[in-house]
């Protein structure tokens, strides 16, 4: 048992716990506590003082967007962006709710929207509290220096105008002939001038010091302020679930046609000549709108799980795309150096070509394809498919895909090349002596022998994609991680600064678990020192 | 007629082109004919072509001039007619003992119903002892037991002939010798043409009916040719008592110092 636990950690590539399981079944624990110190304890302590770090700088850089934000306020954020999605989603399953479990719900809003009024209220008092309290705050600390500015005003005056009075006097007395005296006279103006500046700079530092205290920041009024914005957040929510749960809700909406039908219908019945035609206009007019109606959904915004799940679906759409293109071209190469020889300059070529161009490429001729994305035929057929179709496939999200294939391609095609072409002499010479055709000679021998250095480079190619993925969204304004980065750099809310930090680590999260499990994949395949069995 | 001659080399000749663009003959007129059911091994230093001239047999190397004719037909290229069990196990890692057998008499059976090939596989890899590790892939094996697989997969082949290019050369003496009966149990049963490379004057006379010697190259030909008249089935301690086997062993070993004298006299000469 432990040791099937053991093979089965080292193959997800988990050997950071082994020790773990080691201790538990009793094994050298004190060996197994040094490694659990240095392969577990030491990277949370890492992790831990970065954040410490980070919590400590950050608030000292002030930018256009506020200050840098804390891992606190990342946290609220990520907390936030979490928030609207659940909320987003129970909007969307009570506008389908109809009967009875529609009415639980709406009294269940509704109890909750009352008690949330109340807490609102109680929130902006504590903000109008915290605010006064602040204000006092400022005003007890402003007004000794407010008392010092009015001395050293008032005493700057009398300093600046028994110099003016002596400097006139100077002035008078200035003989005509005498240019020394002239000269003195410019001097005394000069240092006149000097000691008003001088004494105005004084002024200024002490107001400096009051303005600061004026923008002084006030912790009970921030976690105030933040209270009261989750309390009206939540209860915008509730007033349109309440919204959405009655006047709004599909069923009410499709009952409120269908008895307006009823009347049309009734009107029809006693109606002739040109009230006849007009009320049967209306009749079909109005079934069509209850069709059309009773079949939709809510419009649901593009959250930010789910533009992570569109970012994820294109980077495998692209993923695909250039491991169909990248093996069977690689696996060419390694048979054939004709073969490769024609295609080394174009691998020397387009590999280095960045993302940022071929984007835009891949949008026009994306786009010529299809001139009009909302009546083409691949385009509706791929909306129709069950769960992809609701991620609202569209041309800029396969300029995307097709950007990711072209810029991940190259490390898959390389390393296909060259494991196919090291291939095992021995290898080839049992292919040989046994007559194998073409085809076996591939799949039993070629292909299996150069897997391990081919899930080596779909790695480094999953990997690319991953980030090449998030420039092409951000240029393409295709729904995803990309786009949300973009939108949150234009809208400049105070929380947009906050929420690119949360996309910092979710983007490296995923990388980081899409890159691991290309290891297992790849460890899976290396028949070097793959476990047969766990 | 055609027992006798089943396999015919003449004049073979191999040469590969030095630095300078000139042919060296590594081989060069290789004459030797084997009759069906034989066991011959070919002794040489090593470096003298021992290898070339199997490796020409199984069609893996293109002779530059001469013939060889096995039962009855020029080789051309090679073929599952002529298995070889190669040095090293050179078994396929990602297949177990069964598959790396499979795929041999899948090629050579290819009417044949999968039990029937089946069969086979199975037959030969218990034939060779490793009816319990036929499911285990080669990392899971000792060296011993890959190259058994090795040899069930020459002969699940059911080859015109057995061709040996030291297949024992990378394993211990034990190993080594429970595996040369494990090849003589085989041929003891199933009258295959056999020719083995080795440079073990002991293998080569416990194993062979016919000692074929070859002189040092380059231009490395047959030198001598002994037979061996030992009765079959052989058994190793009664062999190995005999004062038969020392002569037979002396004379190889004659053979082989007089060739390594003959080429220290020939590079003294050169210089």
């Amino acid at each position: 048992m432990k040791y099937k636990i053991l093979k089965a950690l080292d193959v997800a590539g988990l050997q950071f716990l082994d020790p773990i399981v080691r201790l538990i079944y009793g094994e050298e624990p004190k060996v197994q506590l040094s490694k659990i110190g240095r392969f577990i304890v030491i990277p949370i302590l890492a992790f831990i003082a970065f954040l410490g770090i980070w919590g400590y700088v950050a608030p000292k850089h002030a930018t256009k967007s506020g200050e840098v934000p804390t891992p606190g306020v990342v946290a609220n954020a990520a907390d936030g962006i979490w928030t609207f999605h659940k909320r987003e989603n129970i909007k969307s399953r009570d506008y389908l709710l109809a009967g009875d479990r529609k009415e639980t719900s709406l009294t269940e809003a509704q109890d909750r929207l009352a008690s949330i009024t109340k807490a609102e209220k109680a929130a902006s008092s504590k903000v109008a509290e915290a605010q006064s309290a602040l204000s006092a705050e400022i005003a007890s600390l402003q007004a000794p220096h407010k008392k010092e500015l009015a001395e050293l005003k008032a005493f700057n005056k009398t300093a600046s105008n028994s110099r003016k009075d002596s400097l006139s006097e100077l002035a008078e007395s200035v003989s005509e002939n005498s240019s020394s005296e002239r000269e003195a006279y410019l001097d005394a103006l000069r240092d006149h001038n000097s000691l008003s500046a001088l004494e105005k700079e004084n002024e200024k530092k002490i107001s400096a010091k009051i303005d600061e205290i004026a923008g002084m920041k006030y912790q009970p009024l921030i976690d105030a302020r933040f209270a009261l914005k989750l309390v009206a957040e939540e209860k915008q929510f509730l007033q349109k679930r309440v919204e959405y749960l009655s006047k709004n809700n599909r069923s009410e909406k499709v009952a409120e046609y269908e008895a307006k039908l009823g009347e049309y219908e009734a009107t029809l019945a006693s109606s002739s000549g040109k009230e006849l035609e007009k009320t049967g206009a209306r009749i079909l007019r109005q079934e069509e709108r209850i069709e059309r109606v009773s079949d939709s959904s809510y419009a649901q915004p593009w959250t930010f799980p789910r533009q992570i799940k569109r970012s994820l679906m294109c980077v495998f759409f692209g993923f695909i795309l250039a491991s169909m293109i990248a093996i069977p071209i690689g696996i060419l190469c390694g048979l054939s150096s004709v073969f490769m020889a024609a295609m080394t300059p174009f691998i020397a070529l387009f590999k280095p070509v960045s993302p940022i161009v071929w984007l835009p490429i891949a949008l026009i001729v994306v786009g010529g394809f299809i001139p009009d994305p909302d009546k083409h035929w691949f385009i509706d057929s791929i909306n129709s498919l069950p769960i992809i179709g609701s991620y609202d496939l569209n041309p800029a999200f396969i300029a995307s895909a097709i950007t990711v294939a072209l810029c991940s391609l190259w490390p898959t095609l390389v390393n296909t090349a060259l494991g196919v072409a090291s291939i095992d002499k021995d290898h080839i010479n049992v292919a040989r002596v046994l007559r194998l055709g073409f085809w076996s000679r591939l799949f039993k021998i070629v292909i299996p022998s150069a897997l391990p250095l081919i899930f080596a480079g779909l790695r480094i190619s999953l990997g690319v994609g991953w980030m090449v993925l998030i420039a092409a969204e951000l240029l393409s304004s295709s729904e995803g991680i990309g786009k949300f980065v973009w939108d949150m750099f234009n809208n400049g809310s105070s929380d947009s600064f906050a929420q690119m930090f949360v996309v910092v680590f979710v983007v490296g999260l995923i990388g980081m678990i899409l890159d691991r499990t290309m290891i297992v994949f790849q460890r899976l395949v290396s028949f070097d020192e793959a476990p047969t069995s766990i | 007629m055609l027992q006798d001659r089943y396999v015919e080399l003449f004049n073979v000749v191999k040469a590969y082109p030095n630095p300078f663009g000139e042919d060296i003959a590594v081989v060069d007129g290789f004459n030797l004919t084997i009759s069906q059911g034989e066991f011959i091994s070919v002794i040489g230093h090593s470096g003298c072509g021992k290898s070339t001239v199997l490796t020409m047999i199984a069609g893996l190397n293109p002779i530059t001039d001469g013939g060889i004719v096995v039962a009855g037909k020029e080789i051309s290229g090679p073929g599952p007619d002529r298995a070889v069990v190669f040095q090293a196990p050179c078994l396929l890692p990602w297949m177990t003992a069964f598959q790396n057998v499979m795929l041999g008499v899948k090629q050579v059976y290819p009417n044949a119903s999968k039990s029937d090939k089946m069969a086979m596989a199975e037959y030969s890899l218990s034939v060779v002892g490793l009816a319990d590790a036929m499911d285990k892939y080669p990392r899971e094996l000792s060296g011993g037991m890959q190259q058994r697989v090795g040899i069930a997969r020459a002969i699940a082949l059911k080859p015109k002939m057995l061709l040996l290019d030291e297949p024992f050369g990378r394993l211990d003496s034990l190993t080594r010798m429970e595996l040369q009966d494990v090849i003589l149990n085989i041929l003891n049963f199933d009258k295959i043409t056999t020719m083995m490379i080795t440079h073990d004057p002991d293998e080569a006379v416990y194993m062979s009916d016919r000692i074929c010697m070859m002189t040092n190259g380059p231009g490395a030909k047959v030198g001598e040719v002994m037979d061996i008249h030992f009765e079959r089935p052989r058994n190793r301690q009664e062999i190995m008592g005999t004062s038969e086997f020392f002569d037979y062993r002396g004379r190889l070993i004659q053979f082989l110092n007089d060739c390594e004298t003959e080429k220290e006299e020939r590079r003294k000469a050169a210089s």
